[in-house]
């Protein structure tokens, strides 16, 4: 089976191919380009889904090309139909309803979240794991059980991308952000005391955020080490917590900002604690891409018939903890 | 004798003895990938806090094990053993009828400013005739609804990630305890705040 995946939530659009044998995927191509807003500033939606509109051509006969598959070849088309940004997310829905109809292929929403969770564990080949789904529109640590993934700890504010995003725009640079913060953080070892938000499993990211902008004066380097082992050391104490409560053996984290390396390594120590297998999504996969997408159509379609072209909406608000899953 | 127990996700639970009586030890150790300031004001604020609370709490009649001896330099809290089942761990027919016992204590918290903070099914224990309220290392002393409708939704998320099969049943049976002791108004005004925190969080059904 060969599917066709699209990726247009927020600032990525992406088309990629991956081939799936048996219980197998193998990524044939994955194209992406990405919005980038003017320094200091954010997603600007209308601006994104111009940029989306623009270069959707482009990226799909280049991800057609390097895959070495022709339009025909397609078995299924999928596209993220949620959550996300609704003038970026029609983009990618237009291109896959056009192609669904145009050329008689089946068509699959899929969630956005669900998507990086279904490639991280395809990727690393972790069975059970409990998940740390980390990314600019999530923070949430979840488990699978009962048909559903459930979540046992999420932010109950902004998320961690938003918090590195906003305290990067702050200080002047484009978004995403993390990156830049991860480099400042390294050139510090001072720490500045920072609010520690913790309730119960959950984590909650305001205050901290508007501390960090206080202490900016005191230099940005300062400023970022202490956010980062603040915020990191909730997530992780998030974490701890979920691992003991649900005594899980494997450890997934996926997301964007899965990238960060401190992040890595303080998860990987608690990993180490709780003698649990520790697995991280390989950097190129790890932010948005068309791959998530089309890895949970290729699972969906392994189940279930594609979508009626009157059902493929989107949908802006779509909490992954709402979707019945049937492989 | 020194018996690790549990390694727990911010302190190791261990089994000794005090005064030859069977006793549990707590130590907040030194978690080695946190920042060292933020790791020792972390530790000791919470083995204060928690001694304290957990001895504050039984004033009202909240069944907590006895602190015997606290070491606010090495975060240790020596306290009773507590034999029994946690509640996690009980069948889930049982479960649900607890809840209505757990909803209880709650509410006589609540009632006299206290918040858990960590209100998950294994941190209650079943003993022989009473159920014992455990780990109080994230509670405080508040008056606030969000504070007390925190400590609603945590429970509720439990159930709901934990305990699926009986998150209805369960769930009512709480908010049967829990209004049986702070008075339907309060109930009613804690729960729909809980819903207003539901709505805060990511992808929450606003549209």
């Amino acid at each position: 089976m060969i599917c066709l995946g699209i990726e247009s939530t927020a600032h990525t659009f992406s088309c990629a191919i991956i081939e799936k044998r048996g219980k197998n995927g193998k990524i044939l191509s994955d194209v992406r380009k990405i919005y980038r807003p003017p320094e200091g500033e954010g997603i600007h939606p209308r601006e994104a889904s111009r940029h989306h509109a623009e270069h959707s051509p482009q990226v799909l006969s280049e991800c057609l090309e390097k895959a070495d598959v022709k339009i025909t070849d397609l078995d299924l088309v999928s596209y993220a139909a949620g959550p996300g940004l609704g003038p970026c997310l029609r983009i990618g829905a237009v291109v896959a309803r056009s192609l669904s109809s145009y050329y008689g292929v089946p068509v699959y929403p899929v969630n956005h979240a669900l998507g990086h969770i279904e490639l991280g564990k395809m990727l690393t080949g972790a069975k059970d794991p409990l998940v740390l789904l980390v990314s600019g529109g999530h923070t949430m640590i979840l488990a699978f059980l009962g048909k559903r993934w459930r979540v046992f700890g999420e932010t109950l504010d902004i998320t961690l991308g938003q918090l590195l995003d906003q305290i990067g725009r702050h200080a002047g640079f484009a978004s995403p952000c993390g990156n830049k913060i991860e480099e400042l953080a390294s050139k510090s070892s001072n720490y500045e005391p920072l609010p520690y938000v913790v309730k119960g499993n959950d984590v909650s990211f305001s205050g901290l955020l508007s501390a960090t902008k206080r202490i900016i004066p005191k230099g940005l380097e300062i400023a970022c080490f202490s956010l980062q082992e603040t915020a990191f050391s909730m997530i992780g104490e998030a974490v701890e917590r979920a691992l003991s409560f649900t005594g899980k053996k494997e450890f997934l984290v996926v997301g964007g900002v899965a990238a960060n390396k401190r992040l890595s390594e303080i998860l990987q120590s608690i990993c180490d604690r709780h003698d649990c297998k520790f697995f991280v999504s390989p950097k190129e996969y790890s932010g948005d891409c068309g791959s998530q997408i089309s890895w949970v159509g290729l699972l969906e379609a392994s189940k279930k018939a594609g979508s009626k072209l009157e059902d493929t909406f989107v949908r802006q608000s779509w909490r992954l903890d709402t979707v019945e899953i049937s492989y | 004798m020194l018996k690790l127990i549990k390694k727990g996700a911010e302190a190791d639970i261990y089994l000794t003895t005090w005064n030859n009586k069977k006793t549990i030890l707590k130590i907040r150790k030194r978690k080695e990938y946190r920042n060292k300031i933020l790791d020792n004001r972390i530790r000791t604020l919470r083995t204060i806090r928690e001694a304290t609370i957990i001895s504050d709490v039984k004033t009202f009649g909240v069944n907590t094990p006895i602190v015997y001896f606290v070491d606010q330099n090495k975060s240790e809290i020596y306290m009773q053993f507590v034999s029994g089942k946690l509640v996690k761990d009980l069948p889930e027919k049982m479960i649900t009828k607890i809840c209505k016992k757990i909803g209880r204590m709650v509410g006589i918290l609540h009632k006299n400013g206290v918040m858990h903070g960590d209100l998950t099914t294994s941190n209650f224990i079943l003993a022989s005739d009473k159920l014992v309220m455990l780990d109080f290392g994230l509670a405080q002393r508040t008056e606030k609804t969000e504070d007390h409708a925190i400590d609603l939704r945590l429970f509720k998320e439990v159930l709901n990630s934990a305990h699926v099969g009986i998150v209805n049943q369960a769930w009512s049976s709480f908010l049967q305890g829990y209004g049986a002791v702070v008075g339907n108004s309060t109930k009613d005004r804690v729960v729909l705040h809980v819903q207003v925190i539901e709505k805060r969080g990511r992808y929450a059904n606003v549209v």
